[in-house]
Order: C-alpha cells, then structure tokens, then sequence
C-alpha cells in the first residue's frame, strides 16, 4: 500500500472516529442534564457547604453556621425546595440565596 | 542485628526469631516476634487477595491462600504501597505447578493487575477533539502523527478467555457458555472514574499495541495490515477513540 492511501485511510477513519466521539460527547452531556442535580440554598450544615462563587475558587466547606442562607448544597433536582431548612422564610430550601430569617 | 536478617527471619518460618530482640515488657520476645511474623505474612496475603479478587474465587480460598503465602515469601514487597504489590504475582501463578491444571488463571491475574494499576493510574483529561481534528486539514502528513495514550491504558492479550472468564465474576455471562481456550484480547483503561475492560479483536489490540510502541499512525497501520490483511483501521481506531486510549496526536519527533 502506498502513502497516499495510507493518508487517505488515516484521514477517514480519523474523521469518522472524531465525529462518533464528539457524538458520544453530546448524549453525554444530555443525559447530565436530564439527572440533574440543582444548587439548593439555606440547606447545607456549617462547614458542609459545596460553594457559591465560580471556578477557580475554593469556598467550599465555609459556611459559618447551619442553614446559612447564602450557601449552597448539590441536590438532586427536584428535592430542593421539599429540604426543610429552619431559616428560610418558605420553611424549605430555595433555589436563589435569601436573606434568613431573625429567629 | 542487621535488618537483613530480621527480613529474612520474618519471612520463613524455620528460621529462629533474632536472638538479640528485646521486649519492652518481660515478654517472651520469640513468641513476640512469631505473632509479628504472622501478621506480615496474613497481611500481605490479604492484599494479594484484594487485588486479585476473581483469581481466588477461580481457585478457592484455600487453594489461593497457599499459592499466596508462596509467592509472599518468595516476592516480599519492594514499595511501601499495598496496591502496587504483586506486580509478578501473575508471571509466578504461571510457574506454580499446583496451579497447571487452571492454565488461564495467571491471565485473569494479569487482567486484575491491569485494572488495579488503571484505577491508581494518573487521571488524564480526555482528548480536544477540536484540536485533533485540525490534523485532518493536513491528510499528507496523518501517517506521521504518533498517538500519545491514555496514562491509565493497559493491554492484554490471552491464549484464553480470560476477558470473558474475568467478566462471568462480575455478572455478566456464565462461565458454561464460553469457550476457554478461544483467545481473546483487551484493553484496560480508566477514562475518568471508572476502570473499564474493552475486549478488542486481535487487529485492534495489535493496532493499539502499534500506538503504544510509539509507532507513528502509518507505521502501525502498515504494521497491522502485515498480520491482519483486512484491517478496517475506522472501525478499529472509532473503537479505541471511543474507549478514551488516544489522548492527543502529535507530529513526528520520537516522545523522549
């Protein structure tokens, strides 16, 4: 077999394998969202936060006490706002940080 | 009492304890010195029987204990890491006659080793595969690109069903249904967390073994076609993508 056919098998097979592969990639990240989880505020104990800010950054694990309201936990989508959470004006956890409740 | 020869004692029974260990309490420091022994010698079996799971239900746990306790005071560890012991156990199972009669089991120990090493392997990110595709506006210069591997990668070949054997311990397929001796191949990989087994059909796993030889893209073709004439490099290169074994392609240079 020569050069050229050699490039050229190369060149089909590495296209068809890139395209299955950017394939398989996207059901991938469709069947992530579709078991999503959601961000829950006023859910998490002290220290046992996930975090607010984005990537890059480490607050994790910083919340000062429990229920904080501007802190956040990674929940199954769906149970959020059925969590109860002691300092939430709605009695549950909310999907955006509130402001607690005086107790 | 120099180190070697408490090893050394610790290691063989028929050996006496070193004469010059003291205790800390009036203890007898022989008897002190056999309960240490023991502890090693069990502990280190145990690791053997961790990291070969399916290889001791082969054989029985009796029957994989002995063949262990061999094999610990013939190879004791060389790192202080438990998961990386037992790097020869497979190459030793092979030689230990006992065994002869189960000839595919030092390939499903290989098969195990393989995937203990995948899962502590180091994690990789997967490959860009918009920077890969780049290398297909240049097709001419495709045949000289060599493939770097995922770091976790492992290839087995087997004289035996050793994939299928190792797979009926986990639930998938029978030991009844297969064929022992029908060879097989795979490849063993850790993409992102978990450790999969990719069987591969003789052709791909010598591709893949091509690439991991750092053979450039054309060479192991060509390699390949020499064995296996009807090669379909896209069905086989679609399956190794797949698995996640390429992790970029590069131009020319031999990888230092």
């Amino acid at each position: 077999m020569n050069k050229q056919t050699t490039a050229a098998a190369l060149a089909l097979a590495l296209s068809t394998g890139l395209a299955a592969l950017s394939a398989q990639a996207d059901e991938m990240k469709e069947g992530m969202d579709k078991s999503d989880m959601e961000k829950c505020f006023g859910v998490a104990m002290k220290g046992k936060n996930d975090c607010k800010a984005g990537a890059g950054t480490t607050c994790a694990g910083t919340s000062t006490h429990d229920y904080q309201g501007n802190a956040w936990s990674l929940v199954p989508a769906g149970t959020c706002t059925e969590t109860a959470s002691p300092t939430s004006p709605t009695g549950f956890g909310q999907l955006e940080a509130f402001e607690e409740k005086q107790s | 009492m120099t180190q070697h020869l408490f090893a050394a004692a610790l290691l063989d029974p028929n050996r006496a304890a070193p004469s010059d260990i003291r205790t800390w309490n009036g203890s007898d420091p022989v008897r002190r010195f056999a309960v240490y022994r023991n502890n090693v010698i069990a502990s280190l079996i145990e690791a053997l029987a961790d990291t070969f799971p399916v290889c001791r239900q082969l054989v029985g746990d009796d029957f994989f204990r002995a063949m262990a306790l061999e094999f610990v005071r013939a190879s004791p560890p060389s790192s202080p890491r438990m998961s990386d012991y037992g790097e020869e156990f497979p190459s030793f199972i092979e030689r230990f006659t006992p065994a002869a009669s189960v000839a595919y089991l030092a390939d499903v120990a290989r098969l195990e080793r393989l995937r203990v090493d995948a899962y502590h392997a180091a994690d990789n990110e997967p490959l860009d595969v918009t920077a890969a595709a780049d290398c297909l506006a240049d097709t001419a210069q495709l045949p000289l690109l060599r493939a770097r591997l995922h770091p976790s990668a492992g290839l087995l070949r087997s004289r035996f069903a050793a994939v299928s054997i190792w797979a009926a311990h986990q639930g998938r397929g029978t030991m009844k249904s297969l064929k022992i001796d029908q060879p097989q191949q795979a490849l063993v990989i850790r993409p992102s967390l978990d450790v999969e087994v990719v069987p591969l059909d003789l052709a791909s796993w010598t591709f893949a073994t091509a690439l991991n030889r750092h053979e450039t893209l054309g060479a192991a073709l060509e390699s390949t076609r020499q064995t296996h004439a009807d090669f379909d490099v896209a069905q086989s290169l679609g399956l190794l993508l797949r698995a996640g074994l390429i992790i970029a392609l590069q131009p020319g240079m031999e990888p230092s």
